[in-house]
This record gives C-alpha cells, sequence and structure tokens, in this order.
C-alpha cells in the first residue's frame, strides 16, 4: 500500500489540530491527494478535511470550542484597537510583524478591559505570553523572535467568521 | 451688468470670506436662506448684499438664494472641493458628443462655416466631458480617502452603505463609460471621433478645417490618454480602496457585534487536541514524563516487618482432650476462661471465643438447666454474658469423625 509523500507529518500536523499552511510541503501533498485525505479522515477519525487556498485543517464534532472563542476575542480586539489607532488593521493583521510591547499595550489600555480580565488566557501579560505560544503551536501565528510574531493565513479562518456574523445578521433582517 | 470685470474680480477678492461661506452654505444645504444670508453678512464689516445681486452672483430662488452656477463653478474649481457626480449626469455627454459627430460626418461637404462651428463645439464638448470625469475620479478619491481615514467618526455600518454606494452607483458606472471596448461608451466614441479626425486631417479640402481637424485630433490623443489614467486610478486606486474599506467594515462591524457577548456566540469549530496520540509528536516526551515518574535516583530498601508475636493457632484436638479430662463440666463458660487463663498470662477474647467453639460441635450435647441462667465473665476490659450450659462425660464423643490436625 503506497501513501502520498509526507503522509505521517500530515496526519500528525492535521491531528494536533494545527493548520496546514501553503508554504509548507505538506499542504501540497494534501492539496494534490485531497480526495482521498478527505475520505480517509472522514474514515478513520469521522473528521471531515477542509482545504482552501489559504490553509488545511481538520474539523471534528467535538470542538476546542474554549479556545476557538478565545482566538476570535483576541484577533477580534486586535482589530479593534488597531483600527482605533488609525491603522489599517487588515493590511497590519496579514502583512506586519507584531511585538509583545504592541500587543500588551492595546490590551492594557483597551476599553473591552472587563471582558479581557475576565478571561484565563487573556487577562494578564503571563497569560497572554501563553496564549501566543498556543497560537503558535495551531499555526495561526508564526513566533519571529521571543516577543515577535507574524499572522499566518490562517487567521482567514477567524476573519470568515466575522463576516459571516454580518452575513448572517443581515440575512435575519431581511427574513 | 454695468460693472467692470475687474471691479467684479475685485470684489471677489476683496469679500472672498462671504462668498466661501455662502459657497460652503450652499454645497450643504443646496440653497441659501434669506435669514442665512443675513446671519453670514452681519458676521462681516460692511453689507455686501447690494453687490452680490447687482454682480449676479446671486440669484434670488423664491425669499432665498443661491450662487449662479458660473460663480459656483468657479469657487469649486478654486477650492478644489467637487462633490462626485452621478456617471448619469457625465454620460449626457456621449447624446451631445455622437450628435455633433454624426452632423459632422454627415455634412462633412456641406457649409464650411457650420463645419467649423461644429468642430468648435464639439472640442468644448469632449474638454468638458474630460473635465467631468477628471473632477469626478479626484472628488471621489477624496471622499474615499476621508472615509477611510474615518475623519467624520461614522459608523462602521454607515461606512459599509457609503462603500458599497460609490462602488454600485458611481465608479462601476463612470468605468463602463470609460471602458474603451465597450462599444457604447463615451471613450469608445472618443476613439472613433479621433480615427475620423486623422482622416480629415491630412486629407480635406479646406485648410482652415484641416486645422481644426488636426486640432481635434491632438486634443483627442491627450483626451484619451487622460481618459486612460483616469480608469487606471479608478480600478488600480479607487475600487480596491474602497473595496478594502467595505471588506474592513464588515469584518469589524462583525468583531464588534461578537465581542458584545462571545460567551453566548458559537465560536468556529477548532479540532480538539488528542493529549497522547500514537502518531503525535508529542509521544516519545509523553512517555518519557510517564516513566519519569518511575525512576528513582537513590536506591529504597523495603524491611520486613517482626511480628511482636506468633500468630495463635487454635489446637482444637488438645483442648477436646482437655474437656475431656475435667468432665463433667458444669460450667462450660467459666471453664474455657479459666483453662485459657492457666495456659496463657493474658486471655484474648479471639483466643476465648475460639476455645467456645467447642460447644456448638454438632457431635456432643449440651444441656441447659430448667430456667435459663446467666454468668458474667470477664476478659481484660470485657465482660460477657454467657448462658450457663453443662457438659456431662456421657455425651461427649471423644473422637470426633473429623479431626483436627
Amino acid at each position: 500500500m503506497e501513501f502520498p509523500n509526507h503522509h505521517r507529518q500530515i496526519v500528525e500536523d492535521l491531528m494536533a489540530g494545527k493548520f496546514m499552511l501553503p508554504n509548507e510541503r505538506t499542504y501540497q501533498a494534501v492539496k494534490d491527494n485531497e480526495q482521498s485525505y478527505t475520505y480517509f479522515f472522514k474514515a478513520s477519525f469521522n473528521y471531515e478535511l477542509r482545504l482552501t487556498q489559504d490553509y488545511a485543517y481538520l474539523v471534528s464534532e467535538e470542538s476546542a470550542e474554549m479556545l476557538s472563542r478565545d482566538i476570535c476575542i483576541f484577533i477580534a480586539l486586535l482589530s479593534y484597537e488597531l483600527d482605533r489607532d488609525g491603522k489599517n488593521f487588515l493590511e497590519r493583521i496579514q502583512f506586519s510583524e507584531f511585538e509583545m510591547e504592541e500587543i500588551e499595550n492595546y490590551f492594557t489600555n483597551s476599553s473591552y478591559i472587563d471582558l479581557i480580565l475576565s478571561n484565563k488566557q487573556l487577562k494578564d501579560a503571563d497569560a497572554r505570553k501563553n496564549f501566543i505560544n498556543t497560537l503558535n503551536r495551531r499555526n495561526i501565528i508564526e513566533k519571529t523572535g521571543d516577543n515577535r510574531f507574524v499572522f499566518t493565513s490562517a487567521h482567514k479562518f477567524f476573519v470568515d467568521f466575522a463576516t459571516d456574523i454580518v452575513k448572517y445578521e443581515n440575512a435575519e433582517k431581511e427574513e | 451688468m454695468k460693472a467692470e470685470p475687474k471691479t467684479i474680480l475685485r470684489f471677489l477678492l476683496e469679500h472672498y470670506d462671504v462668498i466661501a461661506e455662502l459657497f460652503e452654505t450652499q454645497s450643504k444645504e443646496g440653497i441659501i436662506a434669506f435669514e442665512v444670508l443675513n446671519q453670514i453678512v452681519a458676521k462681516h464689516e460692511s453689507d455686501v448684499r447690494p453687490q452680490l445681486i447687482e454682480y449676479k452672483i446671486l440669484s434670488p430662488v423664491n425669499d432665498n438664494y443661491e450662487i449662479r452656477t458660473v460663480y459656483y463653478n468657479l469657487i469649486e474649481f478654486v477650492l478644489s472641493e467637487f462633490k462626485p457626480m452621478l456617471p448619469e449626469t457625465i454620460e449626457k455627454y456621449h447624446g451631445s458628443i455622437a450628435e455633433l459627430y454624426r452632423k459632422i460626418r454627415e455634412n462633412i461637404n456641406g457649409d464650411k462655416v457650420t463645419l467649423s462651428q461644429r468642430l468648435n463645439d464639439l472640442a468644448i464638448e469632449i474638454r468638458s466631458f474630460y473635465e467631468m470625469v477628471e473632477r469626478n475620479t479626484q472628488s471621489l478619491l477624496q471622499e474615499t480617502r476621508e472615509l477611510k481615514a474615518n475623519v467624520k467618526k461614522i459608523d462602521y455600518r454607515e461606512k459599509i452603505v457609503r462603500a458599497s454606494r460609490w462602488i454600485d452607483e458611481y465608479i462601476i458606472p463612470l468605468n463602463k463609460i470609460l471602458d474603451i471596448n465597450h462599444s457604447a461608451s463615451v471613450a469608445n466614441k472618443l476613439y472613433e471621433i479621433s480615427e475620423f479626425s486623422n482622416k480629415y486631417r491630412l486629407n480635406f479640402d479646406d485648410e482652415n478645417a484641416r486645422t481644426q481637424f488636426e486640432k481635434l485630433y491632438f486634443q483627442l490623443i491627450q483626451v484619451n490618454d487622460n481618459l486612460l489614467r483616469q480608469s487606471k486610478i479608478l480600478t488600480n486606486e479607487l475600487l480596491p480602496l474602497i473595496e478594502r474599506i467595505r471588506t474592513e467594515s464588515i469584518i469589524l462591524t462583525g468583531w464588534i457585534t461578537y465581542l458584545k457577548n462571545p460567551y453566548k456566540r458559537k465560536a468556529p469549530k477548532l479540532l480538539k487536541r488528542k493529549e497522547i496520540s500514537v502518531y503525535s509528536k508529542d509521544t516519545f516526551y509523553n512517555a518519557s514524563e510517564i516513566f519519569e515518574q518511575f525512576k528513582n535516583e537513590t536506591d529504597v530498601y523495603f524491611e520486613e516487618e517482626e511480628n511482636e508475636s506468633e500468630k495463635w493457632i487454635f489446637d482444637k484436638e488438645h483442648y477436646t482432650k482437655k474437656l475431656k479430662e475435667n468432665l463433667p463440666v458444669e460450667n462450660f463458660f467459666s471453664w474455657c476462661n479459666k483453662t485459657l487463663k492457666e495456659d496463657y498470662k493474658k486471655v484474648e477474647i479471639e483466643k476465648f471465643f475460639a476455645l467456645t467453639t467447642l460447644a456448638f460441635d454438632e457431635d456432643i450435647e449440651r444441656e441447659y438447666g430448667a430456667k435459663p441462667q446467666f454468668d458474667k465473665i470477664k476478659i481484660n476490659d470485657l465482660t460477657l454474658t454467657v448462658p450457663k450450659v453443662t457438659i456431662n462425660y456421657q455425651q461427649l464423643i471423644i473422637d470426633p469423625p473429623h479431626g483436627i490436625s
């Protein structure tokens, strides 16, 4: 029985809840064998493979709901604060490097401070540092130094979610 | 108008502040109300209302006023404050330019004076058309940049509405007008006129008309270049900028909605990591962590505990024999207590109960008095109330079938 190249790496990464990115050789292997992998993960684990031009990842019925929620809060707050600061938040998230100092400034001075303090993963500098490491493990960001990181194309997964909220609300209003 | 041109221009210069304020009012309100005019004039030293009417800068509309178009356009041009025009307004040039071109083409050999006049008018219309396109593009860019910087602090949802309206109502239709490949576009018509004038600037019997065709041809080369540049600004800069404003506003609106109550909304599904997976990269570390828990750097010795006293085993045979020797035993339980005290310094309850089991042997018969009698026996701290049981010699089977070794 022959498996595609990097099969083991693909299974390891996806099963670890990582977003697989287009610049990774594994992504191309998944893309070339999309149908096979879709079937493989469904038959083996009942997981759904989602492949877009920006990432590949697995979805299961059992979801890491809390982590997902906290990532949404993190990106939402960062986008809001960047915009409030007169920055092009989408461009910055897509193309720029962030320093933890900048993140700390935005979060400690945010008008959403109550929400931040009530969130275990975002409440203080130490918690946020750990949270950044979690995002790194999931390939949502890439650490470029001890205190620096860039967002990967996986951030679009969450940005699409924000767009869907508006679409969903508009559709509800029209009904 | 009796006033000298220089007088009017000097008036405009000297009272520019009043005129600029009137212009701003009309731009916002569409008209200058009588009371507003008085308020504006009153703020300045001299009453200029008579001159504003005399020089035909203002014209009355019912009880209100408006700045005449020629002055309005002048100030608009000077201030570079154009409002974007709906492309329908620009589209009207398609009709006037096409009509003049049709008449020129059909009457090319007709009256030369009329031809010259039509060529002149066509050049004016083309210039007007281009200036309007340019102004519209610039004003759209300016408005878009303002929207992007959100100078007026408008709501994100309003930004989405505005950006969408500019794309749908202004930019896309304007782009159609400038699309040279679209047969019904003004740009396409201008290209056609350019070809036509190129032909007649080289080959026409009337020299004056030839010169006019030549001017028209070079004007069109310039205009077509400029239109192409405007079209590029629209498609390469303005459209992406507005699209981005729209996209960003949608995303931010979504996030702000989400942040209102993130704990009540469903988050997108993320795969839940399994702690230990056969394929996991962490398997080695997980395994080593488990093994490390069992790894002890120093040797540990276990010492066997010494029993303080040897376990006591009831020797049934010995005591049955002893019971036999003592028969008849009038009070069995007292005999048990007495016998044990003879054998051991300390009588444990465990030994006492073991010895009393002789009385429950199926092979013996116990005799109780006609009336139940009880004794009290003290074993260490425990006082037992026991019945009086007599065991006679004849009834005891000395050698039980199931001997105890």
